[in-house]
């Protein structure tokens, strides 16, 4: 995983320049998309006011996915399985969030000072929640098929995703359901030259710097992420040196878990809006976020996702709501094509 | 030896409960209404069995993970929309084009593109093997997880261009009708049958359905005990040692996805006239999903695995959880302990069931390959990043 | 190998021999058996239209039950077919509505089929329905396309759905160009000059769009953008921040998460005037406390439904409106119902009402059509006194302009569509 480099020393010669050639290409192609329309804007004396908008929003939705594809990378970083069920861990994470608003008693009057503390107490408990539902998920569904082919971990992963789509359906319904707006997501808090930056934008930002840094500080610093980059790198080593690898696993579960749990707050913020589907789409993308960003490195995954988050934003503004799927999807074939260990990931065991 | 002995060890005696079964399911129809809703239900379990064997080559013989596969049952489909009925009205001058079909489908539906059946099953052919290829293209160079991810990305990507597709228009074509549906699709019109209906009898498309079976069975059949087959088993076990022993790697990857991905295109081709419409709600990636299911269950890389494997879970799907637990029987023992919901409620959720259940208890599937029974028997090892004896 | 062939080869051949055998249940009409007759209702009971759905039952039930399950010498069964399935939840599946379909031409004492909810399952099952011949009324298809060809349909619509050439399908509702003229109408009254437009791109929203966009550009009106949305998208912020126009309508259902949609635009465009159309008429869109608009973008928006209030249906002297509602409000509870209950309660009574105008001759499917399509002249109704034309069309044109008051649909005003 990230801080310790655990790559195979940088690549030298010819894989050297394509390496250098990949990554400039790719961040060219990224960076022109907005900077096309940035143009064309400019062009039409319309100024920077718009794709300052997009970036903006693009910014704090992609902190969501930040949040989301830093579980999946951590899993994959160390056991080398795409967690199917991920995004519906997140999407239990958002319901428990809205079912917590009534419990502890938050609504459109309360003021700021109980909402703040109610928030956080419901951040927490969403959080416990979903860690401990994906250390369920390991326990029960990964566990025992550590030795089997690779694609049977991939199925069962579809299953449970499925199980938890389907506890989705009988807690809130089939339909999206509109929710509480407690912070008045989208209400502007300040302006800079016509860019718009709202609560929602705040919140964003304000929840996922800090779980981003401690997430990065437990993986570098203490004892137990020293056992998780260990496992990542070689678990059998890891084993030979006294590591419990059985226990690192289920604490990276455990961490993704908490993650999930909250963007899920988040989003329900955000978005003022959960559905059962929520997380196979948010699934998806923060999947390829993370491998945008390059899997296995925690640092990638941030920068994947807000990168995808800006894409979305501005593919939703300027082609088509329907088509922005297509369109991140398109960037990330791109990128498995020229360059799949992505933006800054190292070689892990399994690229190309 | 006896003769009993003698006879049960020929090679015919090796495929007579194939037989039997396949007998069995031919004379069928003849024992139920024309419009039966079990014979729709088989029909489609039979398309699915055709996708389903179609993933079985690019997954379990050539070992590449594929995630996309709707999108080739996509292109199938399209095809049947695009040239067998009315989508392409202004084609000709409006005049259409009619190659092969029935008079009343000529005097009916003047415009657009109308050709027969066996036609619209070369262009699907024609079509998915060349999507196959394309699609493959990226991932030659991946592995693993990796070409799962590109194949789902490409999946989706096809998928929202189908849903758009009546935004995109060249030359005042547009690419599909979007989630408003291409209909209808001609009935089949096949040279030597006459035509078919599917709004009052469905044996015939039961019949087809099972030709297209026994014809892909065939084909998978000769592949796999050809010299290709044998390349993509030695591709999937070990890709160096395979390119070491002359396997050509680009031309037997590209191949496998090509092929599998025909089958694809026939059974949605079938589908798309079946359904009497091609409608972008089809296209979904659960689909993707449920085929992946089917090889897996069955046994990757084993055809009769994977046709069992399609059968039952095609039957659980649209069979037994809709009509036989969601039915007063069950619900009613669901309220006696005292839950609110319905067996259809909780559809979605004993699918996964199943589906962990079956992966945790037997992941190599129901009819293992040979040479899978083998390697997960006595162990193997494999590339696989933490070795652990299961509990 | 070789035997597999030839079993291929076989089934073919039984194929060929196959084809001359027995058509299906009464091709062409025929005679429902015996003097017990069905009535089949095919609508999607899973996911998002599962409320409106069963508020449709409860009406179709309440007919059947006050006429005693009995028309004349024959008994009544019913049956509820659901044609939505778990992977396609609330809308119709297609093969799932064909099965319907099938299913009832299948059963000999078929006599009607009241379906579907969806303008894009009719698609399916009418075909299927118009072939064996028995009478289909929907309780809520509005597409243009199923019955004329006005503007708003497909070329080749609406033949390509009788293949018979004769008609068999009759619906209680207006059809599109009346609605769009309505939501035309009443925004030109308002005030707008401009008018954006979304659309859920399905059958009846990207209709209704077109039909919308038409009417709308008749009186004057200028359209600055007709979107298409995708309903698993989180948001529509891009899309509301990319709108122009002094008003705005969502042409969709409410489980293409159009609640999300209307919020998303409430908020970008803080001066916009909503429009919403019958697909989001329910409690589920209207109601913050089941998860619907919140109230203050609520109080901007105005949607059209073919229904009229129980106060307004009284002033029209429509007595069996104020019947209905007491009757309703007797049997199962409910105060207000869901617009769609009337619709239901309509499209039984009508069936049944059919039925006894054939007497004897109401197992009968020709006569039955023939009494639907051609006599249903002057039938006075929940809904109002109207025909149904050669077409299958209603003659009503009411439609009802409501606000939204405290989460609850509030009528306002009757729109009488100009153009």
């Amino acid at each position: 995983m990230a801080a310790a480099s655990i790559s195979t020393g940088r690549p030298k010669g010819g894989a050297a320049v394509w390496d250098f050639i990949s990554k400039w290409g790719l961040i060219t192609l990224l960076v022109a998309f907005p900077l096309t329309y940035a143009g064309i804007d400019l062009a039409n004396g319309d100024g920077l006011a718009r794709i300052g908008n997009n970036l903006v929003a693009g910014l704090s939705n992609g902190a969501i996915w930040a949040l989301i594809a830093l579980g999946y990378t951590l899993v994959y970083g160390i056991i080398e399985l795409i967690n199917f069920a991920h995004g519906d861990v997140f999407m239990i994470g958002s319901f428990t969030a809205f079912a917590l608003y009534s419990v502890v008693g938050l609504t459109l009057a309360t003021g700021p000072l109980g909402l703040v503390l109610g928030l956080l107490v419901i951040l927490l408990l969403s959080m416990l929640v979903c860690g401990s539902l994906n250390v369920m998920i390991e326990r029960v569904a990964y566990r025992p098929l550590r030795g089997a082919p690779k694609l049977a971990p991939l199925i069962t992963a579809v299953g449970v995703s499925f199980i938890l789509q389907n506890v989705g359906i009988l807690w809130f319904g089939s339909s999206q359901r509109g929710i509480p707006d407690l912070i008045k997501a989208q209400q502007e808090l300040f302006s800079i030259g016509g860019v718009e930056v709202s609560r929602a934008d705040l919140l964003a930002v304000a929840v996922t710097v800090p779980l981003v840094l401690l997430l990065t500080t437990f993986v570098n610093r203490s004892r137990l992420g020293k056992a998780m980059r260990a496992t990542a790198q070689d678990p059998e080593a890891a084993r030979l040196m006294g590591i419990n690898v059985d226990t690192t696993i289920s604490l990276t579960f455990l961490l993704g878990g908490l993650l999930a749990g909250a963007a899920g707050l988040i989003y329900a913020l955000y978005q003022t809006n959960v559905w059962y589907f929520q997380g196979f789409t948010a699934g998806l993308i923060a999947f390829t976020a993370a491998v945008m960003g390059g899997i296995g490195n925690l640092r990638g995954a941030v920068l994947g996702g807000l990168i995808i988050g800006i894409i979305q934003q501005i593919s939703d503004n300027r082609i088509g709501n329907e088509w922005t799927p297509a369109v991140v999807f398109a960037y990330l074939v791109l990128i498995m094509v020229f360059r799949p260990q992505g933006l800054i990931g190292e070689e892990t065991r399994e690229a190309g | 030896m006896s003769k009993l002995a003698e006879l049960r060890s020929t090679r015919w005696a090796a495929w007579l409960p194939a037989i039997i079964a396949v007998v069995a399911v031919a004379l069928f129809p003849l024992f139920r209404p024309p419009l039966d809703a079990t014979m729709s239900d088989v029909i489609q379990a039979l398309a699915y069995v055709v996708m389903a064997l179609g993933l079985n080559i690019v997954v379990g013989f050539a070992g590449l993970l594929d995630l996309g596969y709707v999108a080739f049952y996509a292109f199938g489909a399209l095809a049947a929309g695009w040239f067998a009925s009315d989508h392409f009205s202004k084609v000709n001058g409006g005049e259409g084009v009619h190659i092969g079909v029935s008079e009343f489908v000529t005097t009916a539906f003047p415009q657009g593109i109308h050709v027969s059946f066996l036609l619209i099953m070369i262009g699907a052919i024609i079509v998915t093997a060349v999507a196959g290829a394309v699609i493959g293209l990226p991932t030659l160079r991946l592995r693993g997880d990796y070409i799962a991810i590109v194949t789902l990305a490409f999946g989706e990507i096809i998928s929202r261009f189908a849903a758009n597709g009546d935004e995109v228009v060249i030359k005042g074509y547009a690419l599909s009708n979007g989630r408003e549906s291409i209909s209808p699709i001609d009935q089949l019109n096949l040279p030597l049958v006459g035509e078919f209906d599917s709004a009052t009898n469905l044996r015939l498309y039961f019949w087809l359905a099972l030709a297209l079976v026994l014809v892909v069975l065939f084909v998978n059949f000769r592949l796999r005990d050809s010299r290709l087959g044998r390349a993509w088993i030695a591709l999937r076990e070990d890709e160096v040692a395979a390119a070491s022993m002359g396997v050509p790697l680009v031309r037997t990857k590209l191949t496998a996805y090509a092929i599998g991905a025909t089958f694809g295109g026939i059974a949605g081709a079938f589908l798309g006239v079946y359904n009497n419409s091609v409608n972008a709600n089809q296209f979904q990636f659960g689909i993707s999903i449920f085929l992946l299911a089917m090889v897996i269950l069955g046994g990757l890389g084993s055809i009769w695995g994977v046709v069992i494997g399609a059968v039952l879970l095609s039957f659980v799907n649209t069979y037994v959880i809709p009509d036989v637990l969601d039915k007063g029987s069950f619900n009613n023992l669901l309220s006696d302990v005292g839950l609110d919901f319905t067996f259809g409620e909780i559809k979605f959720g004993v699918f996964g069931f199943i589906l962990v259940l079956m992966m945790v208890l037997r992941p190599q599937g129901l009819l293992p390959e040979r040479r899978r029974a083998i390697e997960l028997t006595e162990g193997t090892g494999g590339d696989d990043a933490i070795v652990e004896t299961r509990a | 190998m070789a035997i597999l062939c030839l079993f291929g080869v076989l089934a073919l051949g039984l194929a060929a021999c196959g084809e001359d055998e027995e058509e299906g249940g009464g091709s062409g009409g025929g005679t429902a058996e015996g003097t017990e007759l069905t009535i089949y209702s095919s609508l999607p009971l899973q996911g998002t239209s599962k409320d409106q759905s069963e508020a449709v039952i409860d009406g179709e039930m309440l007919a059947l039950k006050q006429a005693g399950e009995k028309v004349g010498k024959y008994t009544i069964k019913y049956e509820s077919l659901d044609d939505s399935t778990a992977q396609n939840p609330g809308t119709a599946d297609e093969a799932q509505t064909a099965d319907n379909a099938r299913k009832a031409v299948q059963d000999p004492t078929t006599i009607f089929y009241l379906g579907e909810f969806n303008s894009g399952g009719t698609k399916v099952s009418l075909p299927i329905l118009n072939k064996a011949g028995i009478p289909q009324i929907s309780p809520s298809n509005t597409a243009v396309g199923l019955t004329t060809d006005e503007p708003g349909a497909d070329p080749g619509e609406p033949d390509k759905y009788y293949p018979t050439g004769e008609r068999t399908y009759a619906r209680i509702v207006p059809k599109d160009t009346i609605q769009g003229a309505a939501l035309a109408t009443i925004m030109q009254e308002d005030g707008c000059k401009t008018v954006a437009i979304a659309n859920d791109k399905t059958t009846y929203g990207a209709g209704l769009a077109r039909n919308v966009e038409t009417s709308a550009k008749e009186l004057g009106l200028e359209v600055t953008s007709n979107d298409g949305t995708d309903r698993n998208a989180p948001n529509y912020r891009s899309l509301a921040e990319g709108i122009d126009a002094d008003c705005f309508i969502g042409s969709g259902v409410t489980g293409e998460n159009y609640i999300q949609l209307f919020k998303d635009v409430a908020a970008a465009q803080p001066d916009i005037k909503l429009y919403g159309p019958d697909g989001v008429a329910e409690a589920a869109f209207t109601d913050p406390k089941e998860g619907g608009i919140p109230a203050d973008v609520g109080a901007r928006t105005k949607v059209t439904v073919a229904t009229l209030s129980p106060e307004e249906f009284e002033k029209q002297g429509i007595e069996e409106a104020a019947k209905f509602f007491s009757d309703y409000e007797a049997e199962y509870g409910i105060a207000k119902p869901d617009p769609y209950a009337i619709y239901g309660y309509e499209t039984m009574k009508l069936a049944l009402d059919t039925l006894e105008a054939v007497g004897d001759k109401a197992n009968d499917r020709k006569a039955v059509i023939d009494q639907l399509i051609n006599n249903t002249k002057g039938r006075k109704s929940v809904l109002g006194t109207y025909d149904i034309d050669e077409n299958g069309d209603t003659t009503l044109t009411d439609y009802g302009l409501y606000t939204i008051d405290g989460g609850e649909l509030t009528f306002d005003k009757v729109i009488k569509a100009k153009g």
